[in-house]
């Protein structure tokens, strides 16, 4: 055998060893059909271009994991933070990605993608999403509210509010914007009340320190804030924000997120052990009307990994619990509204926000 | 808000010779920056299997380059000749400016020591050694130990490591008719890369030499990337990377002096300043999301005294100071409130080192050896973003290393024992604990055949890594009773060699079969409304590293070099109860390896270089968000000597291959490097 041949084998051998070892991991389409169910838009996490968007079919009891990139042929973008429908079309807020995603709700297909930038061209950052008298109000982190017209999805106006805004909610035909600061040299502590009328803003609410929970409102118009504190000698707190009055009052229940349905808030909570791990994972009723504590731990069945995301099916009354371990694919519990398990489906990444599909 | 941390983040080889040639005495230490000069000038015509030698004959496995091996092996940082190690995963976040660590069978960088010229580089802030800030041109030689170097006269810190990789440095070389003398080189490239390079020696005496080295590199960077975005069929979004550009000066003044053929003084200031574009990962969709920059202005100064005068009581001495500063900002939409809306955060962290060794051989089988070595580490930062007063932590730490080792003629065994001891402090209500732990070594080769073709060999090491200043003291992240995370280490293994075949000069298998354990690992432990780092995970490793080495001389004028080298490894998570037991741990390669080929002929020579890795995951849970494809990493070289020119033409990622080796941070694909050097 002369050397170079046996050197051209060795080589050979070498070479083939990568293709040994791969294998195709493409999936294949599942062709899913969209009925009545619930969209779950999942987070990702922040620079893995992960976020992806499951549908529950509630008829089949299918869950397919990424109805978006199996219905447009890509991915939907980094940290989808807000997904909302308004008439006929969901708008879908990718915070990383810079991205408002317009979506056809009977089919995932996407109608028309937004890139939010500043005059420079510079990413702006949408974090939620509301919607009203014909336009969607789109909260940048970098630290203003656009607003957005649903035919020609131009943006009318831009107003600047606080520092690194986050969560919103319409009450009392105004937005209130949470101002958290995230990235400011001090944490934020107010909410911009904005008058959608006029699109300015009205006043800046003082609440506790850095709202960087969820912020939701009731039938009232009281607006309820969750907000987290300096995670050190500065606890979070769970406040109520009263209609017509602006006036500030705390409620001394745990929260690390919540939904209001029918003026009762559900409120998931728990603790960190040593290990850093949930423990005390609870769901607990709050009566915003008679502002007293419902149940104090509504589901008896054990809940896995962390609660991350509660919303509330407007029909049935289900509660709808997203878990998630931040590394791989998350859980969501479906509860009756007197607290039994109905049924669980896996979700992707970081279970944010739940879209119901009521009617077909 | 771990962006700044994710982004942030050379041996004389005369000891294998005396190793070779009398294996009773392979205790004799010359793997340090002063050997001798005779032994100095041995080294520049070390053959192929002198080197050899070194690594088959280890008891704990060794692998080595040599300035005329790394010439060939297309590397333009330390990085790239370390991926042509068996057992090694480089991770590396793409182009000049992208930060490049290296991972040692599994077990993370932060268990890798590297060190310079005898003593281990640190970083106590993130724990881990970028690559990138080693000059090439100036590395006599390459190293990876796995478990520690062998040799006994060497600092505490040296043993204090899963593996180490020692990076040694070009020495002064005597010679009477040329006192003054120095290479004069040039490099140029794809993306805009200019690297002018210069070496002076000077020897004022034949005791007393000085040279002086620098090495500037600018590149603007922007390489295109492919990305497919569609999971379920082709969709791919072309880019170019922004925001990459660099400006390097790497600077080093050494100076050695002889007191005696065997005694000897050697001094080092090096200066590392480079200042880049964070680009960050490719974000689907959105490629204008402000600008990061970094600037590191790092000084390291090297004192080292060596006495070998007796063969009974040898004796080293150290002292080390180095000062690191990096500064960050990031201007982002995000920072609207800060002050030009820019994020601005400075690091310093500085270290006094001491170390002190002395060997003692009462009988020529049997060497003692017992090392201690101080040091001091503090850190201090500045930042305008969430604000909080700075804990100003500070690290005190004694090592004292006991080591002895066995040989006769077919028989080695030895072991140490190592005591660490530390004391922190810091400016806020409290510090992390004290720590004191004492960790083993032992390891055994037996030579199986009369002469020395075939030998056996085991180590068991237990060491691990105390948590960085990051993980303890990082604002709301830092946790200060985090444990050291412990590794074990078992080895076995097998080295063969022969120039008895027909068709072959040379040939060398080495094959070793490994466990590996890693306990209360440090993990981020992510929450809401924030994160913490705990002690939680357990991971295993089962693996076997291969190494092939062939060299076929046709004649005088040409030969045939081939290395190859192949690692599986199986690293999985064993923390029980968990969605992730049996997961394979994020970037970890079932199957990787490399291999080159080199041809010579009279002053002509030219190679092929490929590097590649199998599947790897990005996350713990295997899906498709996850998965990184398979790729192959190939590259020729042609280079050829005129009198006192080199030329070298190189061609690199040849296949054009899209991969990246971090998620979302591609690799260059084809590009170019010519290289002209002139020495006087």
């Amino acid at each position: 055998m002369n050397t170079k041949r046996l050197f051209g084998y060795l080589l050979a051998i070498v070479s083939i060893i990568p293709f040994l070892s791969s294998c195709d991991d493409k999936k294949e389409i599942e062709n899913v059909e969209i009925s009545t169910g619930v969209y779950v838009l999942n987070a990702g996490k922040l620079n893995n271009n992960n976020s992806t968007i499951t549908y529950y079919d509630f008829a089949s009891g299918f869950a397919t994991t990424d109805v978006f990139a199996q219905k447009n042929g890509r991915i939907l973008g980094d940290t989808g933070e807000d997904i909302i429908q308004y008439g006929s079309k969901i708008y879908i807020a990718v915070y990383q990605s810079s991205l408002i995603e317009v979506v056809d709700p009977k089919t995932m297909t996407s109608i028309k993608s937004i890139s939010m930038k500043d005059a420079q061209g510079n990413a702006t950052k949408p974090r939620t999403l509301t919607c009203a008298n014909g336009k969607v109000y789109i909260v940048l982190y970098s630290g203003s509210v656009a607003q957005m017209d649903t035919t020609t999805y131009a943006i009318d106006k831009t107003i600047a509010v606080g520092a690194n805004p986050d969560k919103s909610v319409i009450a009392n035909n105004k937005l209130y914007v949470a101002n958290t600061g995230g990235m400011a040299t001090v944490k934020d502590s107010t909410i911009s009340v904005i008058n959608l009328s006029t699109f300015t803003e009205e006043k800046k609410i003082k609440v506790n320190l850095n709202p960087s929970g969820d912020i939701n409102a009731d039938s009232q118009g009281d607006v309820y804030v969750q907000s987290n504190g300096n995670y050190g000698d500065i606890p979070g707190k769970f406040q109520r924000i009263e209609a017509g009055t602006d006036k500030v009052t705390d409620i001394a229940v745990g929260v690390k997120g919540f939904t209001v349905y029918n003026d009762k808030a559900y409120i998931y909570n728990f603790d960190y052990d040593a290990s850093w791990q949930a423990t005390n994972k609870k769901i607990i009723v709050y009566d915003l009307k008679n502002e007293k504590v419902d149940n104090e731990s509504l589901v008896s069945s054990t809940i896995e990994k962390t609660p991350y995301s509660i919303d509330v099916n407007p029909v049935t009354g289900d509660i709808y619990l997203g878990v998630t371990d931040y590394s791989s694919l998350g859980k969501v519990y479906c509860f009756g509204n007197n607290g039994t398990e109905k049924f669980t489906f896996t979700a992707g990444l970081n279970p944010a926000k739940f879209l119901f599909m009521i009617s077909k | 808000m771990f962006s700044v941390f994710s982004k942030k983040l050379c041996t004389s080889c005369a000891s294998f010779l005396l190793i070779g040639s009398f294996s009773a005495s392979a205790s004799v230490n010359a793997q340090n920056p002063v050997d001798t000069l005779t032994l100095q000038k041995e080294l520049q015509e070390i053959s192929v299997n002198g080197k050899n030698q070194r690594q088959l004959r280890s008891a704990m496995p060794t692998q080595l380059v040599t300035t005329h091996e790394i010439e060939k092996l297309n590397a333009a940082n330390v990085a790239d000749i370390a991926k042509h190690f068996a057992g090694v995963t480089i991770k590396d976040y793409g182009g000049i400016g992208g930060l490049k660590t290296i991972s040692v069978r599994g077990l993370g960088a932060a268990h890798t020591g590297v060190s310079y010229d005898g003593l281990l580089m640190s970083d106590i802030q993130s724990g881990q050694i970028d690559l990138s800030q080693f000059c090439v041109e100036n590395i006599s030689s390459v190293s990876l130990d796995n478990g520690q170097p062998m040799h006994l006269l060497q600092s505490a810190r040296s043993f204090a490591s899963s593996s180490v990789l020692a990076l040694q440095t070009k020495l002064p070389e005597y010679d009477s008719a040329h006192t003054f003398t120095g290479r004069l080189g040039i490099k140029a490239g794809s993306f805009g890369l200019i690297n002018p390079s210069i070496l002076l020696e000077k020897y004022f005496s034949p005791r007393w030499a000085v040279s002086f080295n620098s090495i500037g590199t600018k590149v603007t960077g922007n390489y295109p990337y492919a990305i497919n975005i569609n999971p379920y069929g082709v969709n791919i979004a072309k880019g170019i990377r922004k925001n990459t550009d660099v400006t390097s000066l790497i600077s080093e003044i050494n100076s050695i002096y002889h007191m005696g053929t065997m005694e000897q003084l050697s001094f080092k200031i090096n200066n590392y300043y480079c200042d880049r574009g964070l680009p960050g990962s490719v974000t689907i969709y959105n490629d204008n999301d402000g600008t990061s920059r970094m600037t590191d202005n790092n000084w390291l100064s090297q004192l080292h005294y060596e006495n070998k005068k007796s063969s009974v009581w040898q004796y080293l001495a150290s002292a080390k100071f180095n000062s690191q500063s990096m500064h960050f900002t990031e201007i982002n939409n995000n920072y609207s409130s800060l002050p030009d809306k820019k994020r601005v955060e400075s690091y310093r962290q500085n270290e006094y080192y001491l170390s002190s060794t002395v060997q003692y051989r009462p009988v020529s089988s049997l060497t003692l050896a017992l090392a201690v070595d101080s040091w001091h580490n503090n850190l201090l930062t500045v930042s305008n973003m969430n604000y909080k007063e700075d804990p100003q932590p500070t690290r005190q730490t004694l090592l004292a290393n006991f080591s002895a080792k066995y040989v006769n003629e077919r028989f080695t065994a030895g072991g140490n024992l190592l005591f660490t001891g530390t004391h922190e402090t810091s400016d806020s209500t409290f510090a992390a604990p004290d720590r004191k732990k004492l960790s083993p070594t032992a390891y055994v080769s037996w030579q199986a055949t009369e002469d020395d073709n075939l030998i056996l060999r085991a180590f068991y090491k237990e060491i691990f890594r105390l948590p960085t200043f990051t993980e303890l003291y990082y604002h709301d992240l830092g946790y200060k009773y985090l444990l050291p995370e412990t590794t074990h280490q078992f080895n076995l293994g097998v080295t063969y060699h022969t120039n008895k075949l027909p068709f072959i000069s040379y040939l060398s298998v080495t094959a070793d079969a490994y466990y590996n354990r890693i306990s209360d690992k440090i993990t981020i432990v992510y929450g809401m409304p924030f994160s913490s780092v705990r002690n939680i995970g357990l991971v295993g490793i089962k693996g076997c590293d291969l190494n092939f080495s062939a060299t076929k001389n046709m004649n005088k004028n040409s030969d045939f070099q081939l290395n190859a080298n192949y690692t599986f490894q199986l690293a999985q998570d064993k923390q029980k109860n968990t969605d992730t037991y049996n997961d394979i741990i994020p970037y970890t390669p079932v199957h990787s390896g490399s291999a080159s080929l080199t041809y010579r002929y009279k002053s002509f020579d030219a190679g092929y270089n490929m590097v590649f890795a199998g599947k790897r995951y990005s996350g713990q849970n295997a899906d498709i968000f996850n998965y990184l494809t398979p790729y192959v990493d190939q590259s020729i070289f042609a280079g050829y000597s005129l009198k006192s020119f080199k030329f070298q033409a190189e061609l690199l990622n040849i296949a054009d291959v899209n991969y990246a080796i971090i998620q979302y941070y591609p690799m260059p694909g084809r590009h170019f490097r010519l290289t002209v050097n002139y020495k006087f």
